[in-house]
């Protein structure tokens, strides 16, 4: 498969401070690619080099087959940029300021601009002064998903918006998916990364640390098990393979497992008797947390 | 209105106004009175003892040039009294100008990026934030007004001439403290409610010109007192004092406020005295571009300045009809100019190379402000949206500088015509009309330098395109008081304006206007090239 996005060993710096440090990231051709990490790890700086309005000090670096700094305009015809900050031209209508963008990018297909808006529930007649932070977060999703785009950058898209125009904006995004756009979702909220990505890269101060599909990941993490045993939890359990951080509360139990461990302790909490057990999947919380949380190894 | 609960926080307000401003009312007040102070100083210079002091000064205040840029003059054989003349109404203009942008940049500015909101979520009345700014404003003005007279005092006595003088000033900035608080309730942006203020001094500006420039038999002399900006200088400083002329700023000053407040009191907070009503759903066809955009963005500014320009073109020329009168009124001028060799013929002159001079200055800071717009679309976050979509930024560049350079020019060559009409239609022909256009077009490359200064600093050093601001202050500045400050000659002529033939006084000489062309557009090639090359946002 060729790569929407390549980018190898990527560095930036802004005086001092080092905003990306060797940065590799390939997202291919109809992958929908999380981009995860907290505020100031270097997430919007990589979608700015992308958009050719930063320039990369050294490292590789194509989009769409070209190079973001000399081929900007050409290329920006073909992707389309939600930033997660929007300022609108206080003096313009939100409708004004879609189909400004829109056209600028090369056209917008009125049919689709309208079906968005009301979708969004975007009252594109209010000047842009006027709108709240979720609306103005609404003008720019609509002038970029209203585009034919074949690659959309999406820095932090859904900040402000309200839990159901998270989920519309969602199912517009699996939507495109299933025509075989591109995306890439920068974004914190785990949910949303869970929710629509097939492959995730995780940033840590300018540098990708862990990257895969969700699968991957979770294979490197272990499965949070509770279970309400018939009697007693069995003093042995402790000493089982691959099974960590044992809680036991008379006959209650909770633990976290290695994907290897899983057998031998079903296996063993079956001969004791099982009331009810829980095993939940690591979220990516919990992939978040241990790259982040310097105390937990 | 204003109960005392609507103004609970106002302590603590003015405190943070100031905080967040001390440097701006600082520098303002400084270079206010540095200006009229150091006038003071030259004035030994400028008129040496013995000379024929009379005639000089008979000619210099009967000069309706002179009269229509300066004031009134009234006593001018006192340092006191030339200084208030010299110096005074513009002292006078300019601090009015500090009051108004204090005032807003302390309330609607605030308010429209939801600062005040937030403050006014803590205990605070909802008239606070506007009593503070205009606390603080006030004070402002009467601390210059102090300042102005503790130095005059000292150096030009008698002491309630000084009085008199810092008074005068302090209360027609004070009236625009009441002018900058009502134009900040009319509309929901900072940048209206500027223009509001600025276009109010420049009409007050304006009326005075011609009343004072008008000949001393027009009934269009008295017209004077309806311009604020006059009552200083009509308050008569030095040449028997009027105190009660001060009572008028004071009065409507205080009427101005008051009205600020009960506009305040009927409307939303964020919201001007009229709502805003919805728009258009879908751009019309020209908005498609980043051309597009910068037009529609600047539409206003440039509908503003055009119709300010014609009304400052056919209202100043209107002056030059009287010349002949003015000679005949003043026979000691008449006397002083058949010696300097021209009569009514050099005054006319004299006159349109002074107005083209102020003309261009002025322009060049309407140039400036449209290329400014280009940083701030850029930290705001515009430019990042726009040069993320098929707009190049030479293409995004150019939407700003192209205008920058074209309006000027236009305008500039338009209000030169306009300036000769009056003596087009008294019988000097349409050829004048041209004449004066052209005698406009060569200072505009000084126009051009200051832009193409600010598009190499918007290419390579954005964080520095102030200075562009900076020349065109510094050219203004020489325009009105360089010369008589004892400045070295090579200081007033290092601006973009001094070496290009002021036309109809000099002639023509095409070396400077194609240097300073070619130099400008080096500059605006160079700066798009930085543009290009450069981080965004």
């Amino acid at each position: 498969m060729t790569a929407a996005i390549d980018i190898q060993g990527v560095r930036k710096t802004f005086g001092t401070t080092v905003a990306l440090d060797g940065l590799d990231l390939r997202v291919p051709v109809g992958e929908v690619h999380g981009f995860l990490g907290p505020n100031g790890s270097g997430k919007s700086t990589t979608i700015r080099i992308l958009l050719g309005l930063l320039r990369a000090d050294a490292g590789h670096l194509s989009l769409l087959g070209g190079d973001p700094w000399s081929e900007a305009p050409t290329l920006h015809r073909r992707l389309a940029y939600v930033p997660g900050d929007v300022d609108l031209w206080p003096n313009l209508t939100g409708g004004e300021a879609i189909d400004l963008l829109g056209r600028a990018r090369g056209g917008i297909d009125p049919a689709r601009r309208d079906e968005l808006i009301e979708r969004f529930e975007l009252d594109p007649t209010k000047k842009g002064r006027s709108y709240s932070k979720g609306n103005r977060q609404k003008v720019a999703l609509v002038a970029a998903l209203a585009s034919d785009a074949e690659l959309l950058l999406l820095d932090e898209p859904t900040s402000g918006l309200d839990p159901l125009m998270e989920r519309q904006f969602t199912e517009v995004i699996r939507a495109g998916h299933r025509e075989g756009q591109t995306v890439l979702l920068s974004s914190h909220i785990l949910s949303e990364v869970e929710a629509l990505c097939d492959h995730v890269s995780i940033i840590k101060a300018g540098k990708v640390v862990e990257t895969g599909t969700l699968a991957d990941l979770r294979h490197l993490t272990r499965t949070q098990v509770s279970a309400e045993l018939r009697y007693a939890v069995p003093a042995d359990l402790r000493s089982l393979p691959g099974v960590h951080d044992l809680v036991v509360e008379g006959h209650k139990l909770a633990c976290q497992v290695d994907d290897s461990g899983m057998t031998p302790l079903l296996a063993r909490l079956a001969e004791v008797g099982v009331v009810s057990l829980v095993s939940s999947p690591p979220t990516l919380e919990e992939l978040f947390l241990r790259h982040y949380d310097t105390e937990t190894p | 209105m204003a109960g005392a609960m609507t103004l609970e926080g106002l302590p603590l307000l003015a405190k943070l106004a100031v905080r967040r401003n001390w440097l701006f009312w600082t520098i303002w007040i400084f270079v206010l009175w540095l200006t009229t102070v150091a006038t003071v100083a030259a004035y030994e210079r400028v008129v040496p003892p013995g000379a024929n002091v009379q005639v000089t000064m008979a000619a210099l205040g009967g000069n309706p040039t002179m009269r229509a840029m300066l004031g009134p003059p009234f006593d001018l054989l006192t340092a006191g009294g030339f200084t208030m003349w010299r110096v005074g109404t513009f002292v006078a203009a300019a601090a009015a100008a500090m009051a108004a942008l204090g005032v807003i940049r302390a309330t609607r500015a605030e308010e429209e990026d939801g600062r005040i909101e937030m403050l006014r979520a803590g205990a605070i009345g909802r008239h606070a934030p506007l009593a503070a700014a205009i606390s603080v404003a006030s004070a402002a003005c009467l601390l210059l007004a102090v300042l102005i007279a503790v130095a005059m005092a000292k150096t030009a006595p008698p002491a309630f001439g000084a009085l008199v003088t810092g008074l005068g000033i302090g209360l027609v900035a004070f009236v625009f403290v009441g002018v900058g608080a009502v134009a900040a309730q009319l509309s929901e942006s900072a940048r209206a409610a500027r223009g509001v203020a600025l276009g109010a001094l420049g009409t007050a500006y304006l009326v005075r010109a011609v009343a004072d420039g008008s000949s001393e038999s027009s009934p269009l002399r008295s017209l004077n007192w309806l311009s604020p900006l006059d009552w200083a200088a009509l308050a008569r400083p030095y040449a028997g004092e009027r105190l009660w002329v001060l009572a008028l700023p004071l009065l409507l000053g205080l009427v101005l406020i008051r009205v600020a407040f009960v506009l305040e009191d009927r409307r939303d907070h964020g919201a001007g005295v009229r709502s805003s009503r919805p728009g258009p759903a879908t751009a019309a066809a020209g908005l498609s571009s980043a051309r597009g955009l910068a037009m529609r963005l600047q539409r206003g500014t440039l509908i503003g300045w055009t119709v300010g320009i014609v009304v400052f073109g056919l209202a100043l020329g209107s002056l030059s009809d009287s010349f002949g009168t003015m000679l005949q009124d003043t026979p000691d001028l008449a006397e002083m100019f058949k010696r300097m060799g021209g009569g009514a013929q050099v005054m006319r002159d004299a006159f349109y190379t002074a107005m083209i001079g102020i003309l261009v200055v002025v322009l060049a800071m309407l140039g400036v402000s449209l290329l400014g717009r280009l940083r701030r679309e850029e930290e705001v976050g515009h430019a990042e949206a726009l040069l993320a979509t098929s707009i190049s930024r030479k293409e995004f560049a150019l939407s700003y500088l192209v205008p920058a350079v074209v309006a000027p020019t236009v305008l500039c060559a338009v209000a030169g015509g306009l300036l000769a009409v009056t003596e087009a239609l008294g019988g000097g022909g349409a050829g004048v009309v041209v004449e004066m256009a052209g005698a406009a077009l060569a200072m505009t490359p000084g126009i051009w330098l200051v832009v193409g200064l600010a598009m190499m600093l918007h290419g390579w050093a954005p964080r520095w395109v102030g200075l562009g601001w900076a020349v065109v202050g510094w050219s203004l500045f020489v325009v009105w008081i360089g010369e008589i400050l004892n400045l070295p000659s090579w200081l007033l002529k290092l601006t973009p304006f001094a070496g290009l033939p002021r036309l109809p006084v000099d002639s023509m000489n095409w070396t400077p206007v194609l240097v300073e062309t070619v130099v400008a557009v080096a500059l605006m090639v160079i700066g798009v090239v930085g543009y290009r090359r450069r981080d965004i946002g």
